[in-house]
């Protein structure tokens, strides 16, 4: 409980910082992910104690650690468009939702990892790529955080894992989907994935 | 065996030539199949026209609300596309569903798609009911330095690949040092049990594969295959898997003595067979997840296929 609070803590640290340079991305995904895996590691977290809670103050983080809007709209692209104000809205919920189901579980399992940051490249004004390598006995993953300086936070829009961006990859799904079905289907399926969880 | 060699050589030619002739169907065909992007239908006809009404009734609202900018639920404009400012203009015009040429480039032609969903099937099963409950089996008896050794070791004998495919992308310094790690591993590092070229003295290397080498060239994937055992390939880096293939010392050590000296040997089935296993029990649970954060499983492995190859020939 203890080691939630902290990580939320951590979490929300990280996204509150109003942060003036590049530079700072880098260190600031650091200390985050960092944070993560202290309390990922700890014995002590084990349990179906306190999951609930700590599920949720791990969302709360996401919430604040990543632009879901921004996250939405480039993973639409053109198609965005094409929704309602209202789709939009709910798209993003929707969408939220989904990457949290598949992901949430997969990093509370992590155990015995090491994050290295590389470095930092700078993609565009304002946007910038924190490089870490996940080691691991057997393995090494390039994980890129792609982020964005939006007011006077950095935040999360896009992942790149071993060359594979996250919205990429569902702007493809999505695509085929939207090629020849009103955004309402997409809703509905995204719905229907949601609720099977 | 100077007969053997002969069909080998034979049996490359040809293989070559399939895949060049695939290669030119498929070119033939993707200008076709990038504007079929179509997924099974989802809504029935009737959906489909009541969805398109409110869609439309959608677009005008969209249209309506667009003047109160500023609104982060607003119309994107190209800065929200593209990865780069630049990207402004080239998504100025793109209306007209030319985002999809541009948007990421990590496209790839699917004209046997229904072979290919197959397929998918099959290694999907495959996958659930053998790989992983061996390689579970297999991880829960070997402890996982005795894994990693292995994992050293079979990495460690597709050093030709690596070095040959490095000098033919003209990476020089790269070939030079995947030469140094395999004479290290293979000596101090005991027939390359133990990495120690990186250990001991920090050299790392580059993976290169022939796929690889040929996007370099700049050749395409010409279209997207799922090989049943194999996986995700495409024309291209099928012909790459081959070539490399006759690069791996294992090919040429014809056990059992009867076995025909083939392009596959029982021998060389056995050993990729072991290799995949062993790699398996250290990325168990990494498919699950991609196939659980999918909408279409299908079409995420195609695109992760896509993005990976992408940034290989890239990089």
């Amino acid at each position: 409980m203890k080691k939630t609070l902290a990580l939320s803590v951590l979490l929300l640290c990280f996204a509150m910082s109003s942060l003036a340079f590049a530079g700072v991305a880098l260190d600031t995904v650091k200390a985050n992910a960092n944070g993560v895996l202290d309390v990922l590691k700890d014995p002590k977290l084990k349990g179906e104690a306190g999951k609930k809670v700590k599920e949720q103050r791990i969302e709360l983080a996401a919430e604040k650690l990543f632009d879901f809007v921004e996250l939405s709209k480039r993973t639409l692209g053109m198609n965005w468009n094409k929704f309602t104000p209202e789709q939009r809205k709910e798209f993003v919920q929707l969408y939220k939702k989904i990457l949290k189901d598949a992901y949430v579980d997969k990093i509370t399992s992590y155990t015995n990892q090491e994050v290295n940051f590389t470095k930092e490249v700078p993609l565009a004004e304002n946007m910038v790529e924190v490089q870490s390598v996940v080691v691991s006995k057997g393995s090494e993953v390039n994980i890129f955080y792609r982020v964005m300086k939006k007011g006077e936070e950095w935040k999360v829009y896009d992942v790149v894992i071993e060359g594979v961006s996250l919205i990429n990859n569902y702007r493809t799904q999505f695509r085929e989907i939207l090629g020849n079905n009103p955004p309402q289907v997409l809703l509905d399926t995204l719905r229907k994935k949601g609720a099977s969880k | 065996m100077k007969h053997a060699c002969f069909r080998k050589t034979v049996i490359v030619t040809l293989y070559f030539f399939i895949m060049a002739g695939l290669y030119c169907a498929a070119g033939y065909q993707s200008a076709y199949s990038e504007e079929r992007v179509v997924s099974p239908p989802i809504a029935t006809p009737e959906e489909a026209d009541k969805g398109a009404i409110r869609s439309s009734a959608g677009v005008l609202a969209a249209n309506k609300a667009a003047p109160e900018a500023a609104d982060e639920y607003g119309d994107v404009t190209g800065k929200d596309v593209g990865g780069k400012p630049a990207a402004e203009d080239e998504y100025g015009n793109v209306k007209e569903g030319k985002e999809e040429a541009e948007g990421e480039g990590a496209r790839i032609a699917d004209p046997i798609e229904p072979w290919n969903r197959g397929m998918y099937h099959f290694n999907d099963k495959l996958y659930f009911w053998a790989l992983k409950p061996v390689a579970r089996g297999y991880k829960a008896v070997l402890p996982e330095d005795i894994r990693v050794i292995i994992n050293n070791f079979y990495f460690n004998l597709k050093a030709p690949v690596r070095i040959v495919n490095n000098l033919l992308q003209g990476k020089f310094k790269f070939a030079g040092l995947e030469v140094s790690r395999f004479l290290i591993n293979s000596t101090v590092g005991v027939g390359g049990l133990r990495d120690c070229a990186k250990e001991c003295f920090g050299i790392t290397g580059r993976e290169a594969d022939f796929g690889q080498t040929l996007g370099k060239y700049g050749l395409g994937h010409g279209f997207y295959i799922v090989w049943p055992f194999l996986g995700p390939s495409s024309a291209r880096d099928s012909a790459g898997f081959v070539a490399d293939w006759y690069l791996v010392p294992v090919t040429y050590i014809i056990w059992p003595p009867s076995a025909k000296d083939d392009l596959v040997n029982p021998l060389s089935v056995i050993v990729y067979t072991h290799n995949t296993i062993n790699y398996t029990t250290f990325h168990i649970g990494e498919y699950e997840m991609l196939k659980n954060a999918s909408i279409d499983p299908y079409v995420s492995m195609r695109d992760i296929y896509a993005q990976y190859r992408k940034k290989k020939v890239e990089d």
